[in-house]
């Protein structure tokens, strides 16, 4: 039985789900008994989602043998269980940022989703999000969505987020089960980098993989927006973790390895902030 | 030089300037009007997403062919946003140092080794 117990978005959380991972990972055409207790926090759907599609690709079959009243609820409110055989329940409150599962090829779908989960729908739920802000919000989703389908060589991108209007936060999730940040970076530069070395490296400004062509740059606004917002994001790839806010910046190593990258981020919706008065820019003086 | 003017929406069939692909529909449409001598001003009228991925294709990689003083005089942008600007300025900038200075991301890559 593979039990995982409170899970938020904590390194010991991801590190629960990588071992689960690890310990399933050579199985095929076997029976994978899960549990979910306690607590589940919704955006880790797509962290779940992705471990347990890279154990279904090996005809294993997933049977959630227990999930707490309280876990199922929102599990079923975000549709992450509706892919595992059971009823879709309405979000009265209209919080979840729905789990979603897409081909890289997918951007013009992304682009409802986003429209859907992130812009239209929510606007009664968030009267206090300014309309700068959202636009920062979305733009760095999809510079982070854009990064998966470019780099990653991933077969599906999974996403998933919560809103916390209470807390005037929103969280959102980005997974692929690709190459990693890692083994990336050290092909193209024959280096031998660690995966912590790796996410660091790549969230430097003017930092990319890329031949022949400059770029580095999404994730480096990315973490300045992060800091400006007073914000946090993580980034999970293979054994590497990395999480960034206006205070603190951590890295760690896992026991075991991810089979892929999580990009998860955490903004305040309360921040009235005006991105663009620092930055004003002549037209003409551009090239 | 005559000028002419490239729609990026209907130049991608989208509002969302966003996937790297797109950059690449745009900056081909550059190229073939700079080898064909035209002046051209690039409209982001109507654009309502961009990211640095798609501006780096669709802009940034003219400076691996073309000269800075070239591009300066032959490309203009009208209708685009304050964010937009704010972006394209960071992706222009970014490409003149990289294709500038190509050994600057391996430094990179030995300073993060020894950290």
């Amino acid at each position: 039985m593979n039990t995982l117990c409170n899970i938020d978005n904590t390194y010991a959380s991801y590190q629960k789900i990588i071992s689960l991972y690890e310990t399933n990972k050579g199985k095929i055409f076997d029976e994978i008994h899960v549990e979910l207790k306690q607590w589940f926090a919704a955006n880790m759907s797509a962290t779940l989602g992705a471990v347990l599609d890279k154990l279904t690709a090996d005809f294993n079959t997933i049977y959630f043998d227990y999930i707490s009243p309280k876990i199922e609820t929102v599990l079923q409110k975000n549709d992450f269980l509706t892919y595992f055989g059971k009823q879709r329940a309405v979000d009265v409150n209209n919080t979840t940022i729905k789990f979603q599962k897409l081909k890289p090829t997918d951007g013009k779908f992304f682009k409802n989703y986003v429209l859907e989960e992130l812009i239209e729908d929510h606007d009664a739920a968030l009267p206090q999000m300014s309309q700068g802000v959202k636009e920062r919000i979305v733009e760095a989703i999809y510079e982070i969505f854009v990064n998966a389908q470019i780099h990653s060589n991933t077969e599906f991108i999974y996403t998933c987020g919560q809103f916390f209007p209470a807390k005037n936060k929103i969280e959102f999730t980005i997974v692929d089960t690709g190459i990693g940040f890692k083994e990336k970076i050290n092909q193209r530069f024959g280096s031998k980098l660690t995966a912590v070395q790796a996410i660091k490296w790549a969230v430097q400004d003017k930092n990319t993989t890329k031949e022949g062509i400059s770029g580095g740059i999404g994730l480096a606004v990315l973490k300045e927006f992060v800091e400006m917002n007073k914000g946090k994001m993580q980034i999970i790839s293979r054994e590497g973790f990395y999480q960034y806010d206006a205070k603190n910046e951590v890295s760690k190593e896992f026991k075991g390895a991810f089979p892929g990258t999580i990009v998860n981020l955490q903004f305040r919706t309360d921040d009235n902030s005006n991105y663009l008065l620092k930055n004003e820019i002549d037209i003409d003086d551009i090239f | 030089m005559t000028n002419i003017t490239i729609n990026i929406v209907n130049a991608i069939g989208d509002v969302y300037g966003v996937e790297a692909e797109d950059g690449q529909i745009v900056f081909e449409l550059i190229v073939k009007a700079f080898n064909d001598k035209k002046k051209i001003t690039l409209s982001f009228q109507n654009i309502e997403m961009l990211t640095t991925a798609f501006l780096n294709t669709a802009v940034g990689q003219l400076y691996k062919d073309y000269p800075e003083s070239f591009i300066k005089e032959s490309l203009k942008v009208s209708n685009i946003s304050e964010s937009g600007k704010v972006a394209l300025k960071r992706v222009v900038d970014t490409a003149k140092l990289f294709y500038k200075d190509p050994e600057a991301l391996k430094r990179s890559i030995d300073e993060i080794s020894e950290d």
